[in-house]
């Protein structure tokens, strides 16, 4: 994606996102504002990049405009995994300006910047506290020639300069249009809940991730999600030719031999229908070739590998064996992009090649807004089949018995290769669970209706059934003509056998 | 009366420290940087200099060394004041004789200051006592 002419020398951040929402970093030599109501992060922000700055070479100068103690300040920032006592005062500076700006005026203030640079050769100045300056000058035409001249200033010095402030005097922004990049940091209401975001609303010489990107403060500072659906998928992805097994033999034979490798299945059903235990016979497959991941929301990993043990899938060992790996989101304040993230992140660590997501629902209910998720879930799953990963991703569906199928949201159905409904169906006073195969990409399918059981032995698929109808609608009754069982009525079209990991 | 120099850039503590110092007896005279400290040190010299570490135009470390070469002022007692922990102040400057750990407590200040002032100081100001 990058755009920036490669002459120019990039400054990490340090800030884990930013980098990668910024294409590389900020650069050597410009200045940015970075604006934010008080709370929003931005001095955590600053010394979390003035840190990284020192702790890989540079020197950096921290100047404060605010009657804030800077003794205050530290010791909030001793608490963050980023602090270093020993940076302190070598090579990351901490002063005061107020009384300067207050008894100088913006000349004063400008001089001793230009000294405090020189004198500590520092490569990264922060400036807390610019609206100060902009309250100090008489008019708007002396407020930008200080921009100017302290832009000149750090070019020549080769210093990047971060510029803080919460805001304006005015909604007139005239150091907007002079420095080289804008960077604001707002907290957020959806609801009764409230979410950080930062967005790059300018920045000179190179493309950057658009729109408002989430993140959190936490002991180690500030960590940024990147909007998953601002990404572009890291290469292209090749066409699956390799069938997987689901790891239910019925199911892969329904299933044209299984899903074809690095392709997205879709499992729905209610509540107790029988996802998890597909999802778990999907995992209980991992090998050292094709390790695992169960990304859950709702049992903790122990839950899971007992009750998956309760109906013969052994996940222990795989788990023991670093085959398979668990990450378990509960699903309570989550940020959708923090779980993309971390998915992802999972993903490449592990070089998961089976993933199964329990389920949809727990990336819905962290959802900002809802018409993202469409985009959002194109573009997870277009960087899962470029990293080779085969999907199997439950969706809950409201209703126990019901003659219709609801997705929980629109678009996503057109996402995956494979559909596989799971319902229960009420025939002769006793529910019933069913399976049956809606879509599978690069090969026919068997569109029979299926008895589906669950018990101590594992997953089972049973016939067809005989003598009854309606049973998709949910309540079976005695058919007039009794349907053939017949196996050999599948529709199976270019059959690969299954792959087992 | 005793004088303290308090040398210090950031905007409160020299305020706060010139107003219960007077309260306390003490002189007061304050400086927002170690340049401005020395001037004043050499124009008032004080008994004893409270200084800050990281200051513009010349930092605390600069300033003590400054005193330290300057025969008038060398004997003069300074307790360094900053957020850093006494490790890193050992580590980027000496010939302090007293350490206060920013964010402090008044009441510290009060109960270290006496400690420090030289026994013959502590007449300056007042009566010798009846022969």
């Amino acid at each position: 994606m990058s755009t920036a002419d490669p002459t120019l020398q990039r400054i990490s951040t340090g800030v884990p996102g930013l980098d990668q929402i910024l294409d590389g970093g900020l650069f050597g030599g410009a200045v940015y504002i970075v604006r934010g109501s008080p709370g929003a992060g931005k001095t955590i922000l600053a010394n979390q990049v003035c840190f990284h700055h020192v702790g890989h070479g540079g020197r950096a100068l921290f100047v404060t405009l605010l009657a804030e103690s800077h003794a205050r300040m530290l010791q909030h920032m001793a608490g963050m995994s980023f602090y270093n006592a020993e940076a302190i005062p070598g090579s990351l500076y901490y002063v005061s300006a107020f009384r300067t700006l207050e008894d100088e005026g913006l000349k004063g203030l400008m001089d001793l910047l230009r000294r405090e640079i020189r004198s500590h050769r520092a490569s990264l100045l922060v400036l807390d506290g610019l609206l100060a300056v902009e309250e100090t000058s008489a008019s708007d035409r002396e407020f930008r020639k200080f921009i100017h001249e302290l832009q000149a200033h750090a070019a020549l010095a080769d210093c990047t300069v971060l510029l803080l402030t919460n805001g304006s005097r005015s909604e007139y922004h005239p150091e907007h249009t002079m420095v080289d990049g804008l960077i604001t940091l707002d907290d957020v209401a959806y609801g009764k809940r409230r979410q950080r975001e930062l967005e790059i609303k300018k920045f000179r010489g190179s493309a950057s991730l658009r729109g408002r990107h989430p993140f959190r403060i936490g002991t180690a500072g500030i960590v940024l999600f990147p909007r998953v659906e601002a990404f572009l998928p890291s290469a292209t992805a090749r066409a699956p030719a390799a069938r997987v097994s689901t790891g239910v033999p019925d199911l892969d034979a329904m299933m044209a031999g299984g899903p074809l490798r690095a392709t997205s299945t879709l499992l729905l059903g209610a509540s107790g229908a029988g996802k998890t235990t597909l999802g778990t016979s999907f995992l209980s497959c991992c090998s050292a070739e094709e390790p695992g991941l169960h990304f859950g929301f709702f049992e903790t990993p122990e839950r899971l590998v007992a009750n998956a043990a309760a109906i013969g899938v052994e996940l222990q060992q795989s788990i023991d064996a670093g085959h398979l790996h668990i990450v378990w989101r509960p699903p309570t304040e989550q940020i959708l992009d923090d779980l993309g993230n971390a998915l992802l992140d999972a993903v490449r660590r592990h070089g998961v090649k089976r993933l199964f997501i329990d389920s949809l629902g727990g990336f819905i209910s962290a959802a900002d807004a809802r018409d993202r998720l469409p985009a959002f879930f194109a573009a997870l799953t277009d960087e899962l089949r470029v990293l080779g990963v085969t999907t199997l991703l439950a969706v809950e569906t409201p209703n126990l018995v019901s003659p219709e199928v609801h997705m929980p949201i629109a678009g996503v159905s057109a996402l995956a290769e494979n559909m596989v409904l799971l319902r229960f169906a009420e025939y002769g006073a006793r529910l019933y669970r069913l399976i049956s195969v809606l879509k599978v990409r690069g090969g026919g399918f068997d569109p029979r209706l299926r008895e589906f059981e669950i018990s101590a032995a594992g997953v089972k698929l049973q016939a067809g059934f005989k003598g009854a109808e309606d049973m998709l609608f949910g309540y079976g009754r005695p058919a007039p003509e009794a349907p053939q069982d017949d196996r050999s009525a599948t529709a199976r079209h270019d059959v690969l056998p299954p792959e087992r990991g | 009366m005793h004088t303290v120099l308090v040398v210090d850039d950031e905007f409160g503590v020299a305020e706060v420290l010139e107003a219960i110092l007077q309260d306390e007896g003490y002189r007061v005279v304050t400086a927002i940087n170690g340049r401005q400290g020395l001037d004043r040190a050499r124009e008032t010299p004080p008994d004893l200099i409270l200084l800050d570490l990281m200051m513009p135009i010349m930092g605390g470390a600069a300033m003590l060394e400054a005193l330290r070469a300057d025969a008038a002022l060398a004997h003069v007692p300074v307790v360094v004041m900053s957020s850093l922990d006494e490790a890193a102040v050992r580590d980027s400057c000496s010939g302090y004789r007293a350490f206060l750990r920013k964010p402090f407590r008044m009441a510290e200040v009060l109960r270290l200051l006496p400690l420090l002032m030289p026994p013959d100081t502590l007449a300056v100001g007042h009566e010798p006592p009846p022969g």
